[in-house]
C-alpha cells in the first residue's frame, strides 16, 4: 500500500476565495419571501463555511478517501467488527427510489413496500435466533442494547420489583456497562476463568492481591437484586460461553433475565440459535453479521428479538401484519416508548434484507462455517509465533498477545503499525481488556486462502523483525500519509475545529 | 455462493491445514446439546437478478408521489449530483471506525471539518462526530445537562418539541431514577414565557425548546434564554430542520448552552426516517462531557498536521460504567454526505436556498389560505412549515390529495388534541410553483 500519492491535503476552510460556490440554485419561481423574522433571529453571518467550487469539494473528497483503508482495499481482521465484504447490491436496493422516498409519516397504506421488508427482515431474524419477536428500531448495537435494558427493566416493574443490578463479565464490550448505567443500573462483574470464559466459581487475582467473587458468589450475594445478565457469546475472545444452558437456569431460577450481546451472533448464524439455549433478548449488529457498510463509524443498525414474554414491552410502532398488508401498531400499552425519532436506520434494513435474500438460509450457513475456518487457519498459522492466552476451541476470531514480542520492546501497538506497513488493516488491538496486549483478529468469511497466506506471512516477518530490528517496528508506519500521531497533546489542549489562520 | 471464497479444493486445503476432516469439527466448543440440528427455515440462495427482482417489487409497492408538502422532521431537498458519487467511494462506505489514525485520515479530517460547521451552524464551540438522530440527540444533550447540573433533576421540554424526540426523551429518562421531565405549555404555537417561568424552579437543569419547533413557529430563543439563565438552567436549542441555519441566527448566538437536532436535509434522502444524522454542539466548558467520537487535530513524529480521535476518556470502551454515554457506532457516512453538500453550498448557497424554502413556504400558504377552505391557526414566524387549520373534514382532504399522487401536510391531531382539523404543511425549493398551484386548484375544488 502507498498511500504517498496525495502527499497532503489542506482543510477546506483554507482553499475558500469569496465568491466562489459548489452549488447554483435553480430561478426562484414564486415571489421572494417576505421577510418575516424579528431581527435579532436573522442570520448574520457564518465563519467557517468554506466558498469552493464543486471541482474543488471533489477533489477534496476523493484525495481525503485515499487515506482511508477500506474493505475493498484488503483485508481488514479489526476484531469484533465483522468487516466483511459489502456487496454492492445491497447499496443499489438500498437506492431504489420508492425506498429512498418514501417519507416515514406517509400514511401506512402508502408504505406498504416498506412495511413488508421490516416485516419479512423480522420473520428472517426471528428464525435466525430462535426469538419470538423482533424491533428494527435501534440505530448501533449499543442503541440495541440500552433497548434490551430498558426491556428487562419494564419486566420486571410489570412484575411489581424494580431491581438494581446487571452483571457482565470482564471481557465484555465497554458498551455493555455503559448501556446499563443509561438504563439506571448497577454493574457487578464476574470474572473471567482459565478457559476465557464466565466463571461460576471466585477467581484469586494475585497480581491485584485480592478474590473475584464468581457468577456463583454474586448470584448468591445480590439474589434477587439481580435484573439480569448481559452476555456475549461467543464472547469477545471468540470462545463459546458453553454453559449458556446452566447460566440461563440460574438467572431465570432468582427470576433475572438473559440479555445477549450479539455483536459475535456471525459465528452462529445456521449452527445455534441463542433462543434455543435460552437466551430472552438479545441485539443483532446488522452492519457486522449482515454485512451493512460500517460508513467510517456508522450508521449501523441493532435490532433487538426476544422472547414473547419480553414482546409487548418493544418500541413502538410495531410493524404488524393485516389481512389486507401491514400496518403500524402503535397502540402498545406496555412499550418501553420510542428509542429512534422514526422506526430506525431503514435503509440499512434494506441491505440487509438483500444479504439475507441473496445468502439463503444455506448461504448463511456457509458463511459462518467460512469465517470460523478462516479463523482457526489464521491460529494455525500464527501459533507459536504469538501467545495465545486461551487454549478453548476458536470460532470466528482469535486473539493473540504480545507476549513474545515484549521481550524485545515491541508491542501489540508496534505489530499493528507494522501490520500498515505491510498492507494491512490492524486487528482491533488492547481488547478485551482480559487480555494483555490483546491483538483480536477476525478474518471473516470474505477472505480466500491467498489472502490469509499473506496475512499469516506479514504477521511472522513482523515476528522476526521484533527480534532482530524491532527499531523499524517502533518507527512504522511509514507508508502512511503522516506517521504516528501524538495523541497525548490532541487530547492535552484539544483543538477540535477549525478557526482561522 | 458468489461472496464467499469458497471451493472445495480450498475448503480442503483450510481444513487440512487447521487438521481437522470437516468444518463441523471447529464447533466443537458448542455443546451438542446447543447446536442446531436442521437448517434455518428460510428460503435457499438467490441470485443478484432475484434479489434486486424481489426488492425492486417490494419498492414498488410504496406510493411514489409526484409532490410532497410532508415533513415533520424529516425533509425532501434537492441532492446535489456529487454527494452520491463521493459518498459511494468505497474508502468513505467500507471503513470503520477510525481507530487507526495513520491509515483513516480520511475519515478523520472529514469528521474534523464536519465538526467546524456544525460549530458554524449553532455559533457553539464544539461538537461530536455525530449522534443516531434528533431524537437520540435531544436524549443525550439533556444527559449532559443534568450530568453538569449535578442536584438539579428536572428537564424542561416544551410542547413544541418534536412529539417523537419528545416521546424519544421519555422513554430514556423513565429508567433513571429520580429524573423528572415536565412538559411546558404553548400559547399561540410557541412555548408559553409565564408557564415555562413558573415551572423554572430550582431543580430545572435544563429546557428544550425547538427552533423552528414543531409546529413550524419559529420560538424567540433570546426571550427564553432571557428567562431560563436567571434561573440557573441550561438552554437546549433543538433544530429538526437543519436548512433553518441558513435562516435563522445560531442559537448559540441566542443564549443557548447546547444545540441538537436533526440534519438529514443537508444532502439526505427521506428513507423513512432512517439513516438520519443527529447533531450535538455545546460550549467549551462541556467538552469533556460530551457522548460519542469527537476527532481533534495534532501533529505526527514529524511535525506534520493529522488528526485522531481524541478526549476518549469519556468514553465507553475506556470508561465503561462511568462513560458519558454508551455510543459506539454513530452515523459517520450520514455526516460525510451532510459535510459535502455544506461545502458544496457554501454560506451563500445555504443562504439562498433557505430563502427559497421560505419564499416557498409563504406561497403555498398564501394559495392554500386563497381558496377559502383552511384558516390561519398561529401567527408566529414561520420558516418551512406552518399550521392551517381545514375548515371541513380535514381526513377526506388528505384522502383526496393521496389519490391523486399528492403528500399532504401531517394530520396534527393525534399529537395535540386542540388541532384536531390541522395540517402541518411544508414547502422546501422542490416544490414548483405548478405543483403548489395544482395543489391548491385541488383543494379549491373539493366539495365541503
Amino acid at each position: 500500500m502507498d498511500m504517498a500519492l496525495t502527499p497532503s491535503e489542506t482543510l477546506i476552510f483554507e482553499r475558500s476565495a469569496p465568491g466562489k460556490t459548489g452549488m447554483d440554485l435553480p430561478a426562484l419561481d414564486v415571489p421572494r419571501a417576505a421577510d418575516t423574522r424579528p431581527a435579532h433571529l436573522k442570520r448574520q453571518s457564518f465563519e467557517a463555511m468554506p466558498e469552493v467550487s464543486e471541482v474543488d469539494v471533489v477533489r477534496h473528497f476523493t484525495r481525503l478517501s485515499r487515506w482511508n483503508f477500506g474493505v475493498d482495499d484488503g483485508m481488514y481482521p479489526l476484531g469484533s467488527c465483522t468487516m466483511k465484504h459489502n456487496p454492492r447490491l445491497c447499496e443499489k436496493a438500498a437506492g431504489l427510489p420508492g425506498f429512498a422516498e418514501s417519507h416515514p409519516l406517509a400514511p401506512p397504506k402508502h408504505v406498504q413496500g416498506n412495511l413488508e421488508l421490516m416485516w419479512t427482515l423480522q420473520e428472517w431474524l426471528k428464525e435466525i435466533t430462535g426469538l419470538d419477536a423482533v424491533t428494527l428500531h435501534p440505530a448501533a448495537g449499543a442503541h440495541g442494547e440500552l433497548t434490551g435494558a430498558l426491556l428487562i427493566r419494564a419486566y420486571h416493574v410489570s412484575k411489581g420489583a424494580r431491581r438494581s443490578i446487571i452483571i457482565i463479565p470482564d471481557s465484555a464490550h465497554g458498551t455493555n456497562p455503559a448501556t446499563a448505567a443509561m438504563a439506571g443500573y448497577k454493574c457487578v462483574e464476574a470474572p473471567s476463568q482459565a478457559d476465557g470464559t464466565i466463571s461460576f466459581d471466585d477467581v484469586t487475582d494475585a497480581a491485584a492481591g485480592h478474590v473475584k467473587k464468581g457468577l456463583l458468589s454474586l448470584i448468591s450475594e445480590h439474589g434477587r437484586e439481580i435484573a439480569g445478565i448481559m452476555i456475549t457469546n461467543p464472547n469477545t475472545v471468540g470462545i463459546f460461553e458453553y454453559r449458556i444452558a446452566e447460566i440461563v437456569k440460574l438467572m431465570h431460577d432468582i427470576g433475572a433475565l438473559v440479555y445477549m450481546d450479539g455483536a459475535n451472533m456471525n459465528a452462529l448464524v445456521g449452527v445455534a440459535r441463542p433462543g434455543d439455549f435460552g437466551v430472552d433478548a438479545m441485539h443483532l449488529n446488522l452492519h457486522k453479521t449482515f454485512s451493512t457498510p460500517h460508513g467510517g463509524g456508522g450508521p449501523g443498525s441493532g435490532p433487538v428479538a426476544c422472547t414473547a414474554a419480553l414482546a409487548p414491552f418493544l418500541p413502538r410502532p410495531a410493524v404488524v401484519k393485516t389481512q389486507s398488508g401491514f400496518d403500524l401498531d402503535w397502540d402498545r400499552p406496555q412499550s418501553i416508548g420510542k428509542m429512534h425519532s422514526y422506526f430506525g436506520n431503514f435503509a440499512m434494513e434494506v441491505r440487509a434484507m438483500a444479504y439475507c435474500l441473496s445468502h439463503g438460509s444455506d448461504g448463511l450457513r456457509q458463511a459462518t462455517m467460512r469465517a470460523i475456518m478462516n479463523a482457526n487457519y489464521i491460529r494455525k498459522g500464527l501459533e507459536g509465533r504469538y501467545h495465545l492466552q486461551y487454549d478453548s476451541p476458536t470460532l470466528h476470531e482469535v486473539v493473540f498477545d504480545d507476549a513474545n514480542q515484549s521481550k524485545y520492546g515491541v508491542t501489540t501497538l508496534d505489530i499493528a503499525k507494522g501490520l500498515i506497513d505491510r498492507g494491512f488493516h490492524p486487528p482491533t488491538i488492547y481488547f478485551p481488556l482480559v487480555i494483555h496486549g490483546a491483538l483480536m483478529i477476525e478474518p471473516t468469511e470474505s477472505e480466500g486462502k491467498a489472502e490469509l497466506d499473506a496475512f499469516v506471512e506479514a504477521m511472522a516477518d513482523i515476528a522476526e523483525r521484533a527480534k532482530d530490528d524491532p527499531e523499524s517496528l517502533r518507527r512504522s508506519p511509514v507508508k502512511t500519509p503522516v506517521a504516528r500521531l501524538d495523541e497525548t497533546a490532541a487530547a492535552r489542549k484539544p483543538i477540535l475545529r477549525w478557526r482561522g489562520e | 455462493m458468489r461472496y464467499l471464497p469458497s471451493a472445495p479444493v480450498e475448503d480442503r486445503a483450510l481444513l487440512d491445514a487447521i487438521g481437522v476432516k470437516s468444518a463441523d469439527e471447529l464447533l466443537c466448543g458448542i455443546p451438542g446439546s446447543l447446536r442446531l440440528g436442521a437448517p434455518l427455515n428460510l428460503p435457499p440462495k438467490s441470485s443478484e437478478l432475484d434479489v434486486l427482482r424481489c426488492l425492486e417489487a417490494m419498492a414498488g409497492r410504496n406510493t411514489r408521489f409526484s409532490s410532497r408538502f410532508l415533513g415533520a422532521g424529516a425533509y425532501a431537498h434537492f441532492i446535489p449530483s456529487a454527494i452520491d458519487a463521493l459518498a459511494s467511494r468505497q474508502e468513505w462506505f467500507t471503513a470503520y471506525t477510525p481507530y487507526q489514525p495513520e491509515i483513516s485520515q480520511g475519515t478523520l479530517q472529514h469528521i474534523f471539518e464536519y465538526q467546524t460547521l456544525i460549530c458554524d451552524l449553532t455559533g457553539l464551540d464544539v461538537s461530536n462526530a455525530s449522534m443516531y438522530d434528533g431524537g437520540s440527540a435531544c436524549v443525550e444533550a439533556a444527559l449532559l445537562a443534568v450530568r453538569v447540573q449535578k442536584k438539579k433533576n428536572t428537564i424542561l421540554v416544551s410542547k413544541g418539541l418534536h412529539p417523537h424526540y419528545l416521546e424519544v426523551l421519555r422513554t430514556n429518562v423513565a429508567a433513571r431514577e429520580g429524573l423528572n421531565l415536565l412538559e411546558v405549555e404553548l400559547k399561540d404555537g410557541v412555548t408559553d414565557l409565564d408557564d415555562l417561568k413558573a415551572k423554572l424552579t430550582p431543580n430545572a437543569a435544563c429546557v428544550l425548546a425547538g427552533y423552528p419547533n414543531f409546529l413550524g413557529c419559529i420560538e424567540d430563543m433570546t426571550a427564553i434564554s432571557g428567562l431560563v439563565k436567571p434561573a440557573g438552567a441550561l438552554l437546549i436549542s433543538v433544530t429538526q430542520e437543519s436548512m433553518a441555519f441558513g435562516w435563522l441566527e445560531a442559537p448559540g448566538k441566542l443564549g443557548a448552552d447546547m444545540a441538537c437536532g436533526e440534519a438529514m436535509s443537508f444532502g439526505n434522502s427521506t428513507s423513512f426516517g432512517g439513516p438520519f444524522l443527529g447533531f450535538l454542539a455545546v460550549k467549551d466548558g462541556f467538552k469533556r462531557e460530551m457522548p460519542g467520537r469527537i476527532a481533534g487535530q495534532t501533529q505526527d513524529l514529524n511535525g506534520k498536521r493529522g488528526f485522531v480521535l481524541t478526549l476518549a476518556s469519556r468514553e465507553q470502551h475506556i470508561r465503561r460504567d462511568k462513560a458519558t454515554s454508551n455510543i459506539c457506532s454513530n452515523q459517520a457516512l450520514v455526516a460525510l454526505r451532510a459535510n459535502i453538500f455544506l461545502q458544496l453550498a457554501g454560506p451563500e448557497g445555504l443562504k439562498g436556498l433557505a430563502e427559497q424554502n421560505a419564499a416557498k413556504a409563504q406561497y403555498l400558504r398564501s394559495k392554500l389560505l386563497e381558496t377559502g377552505k383552511f384558516e390561519a391557526v398561529f401567527s408566529a414566524p414561520y420558516f418551512n412549515e406552518f399550521v392551517l387549520r381545514y375548515k371541513g373534514d380535514a381526513d377526506a382532504l388528505r384522502e383526496t390529495c393521496l389519490n391523486k399522487g399528492v403528500l399532504p401536510g401531517l394530520l396534527l391531531g393525534r399529537y395535540y388534541e386542540q388541532l384536531r382539523g390541522c395540517l402541518l404543511w411544508c414547502a422546501t425549493e422542490l416544490n414548483t410553483k405548478q405543483e403548489i398551484d395544482e395543489l391548491a386548484a385541488l383543494v379549491a375544488g373539493v366539495k365541503a
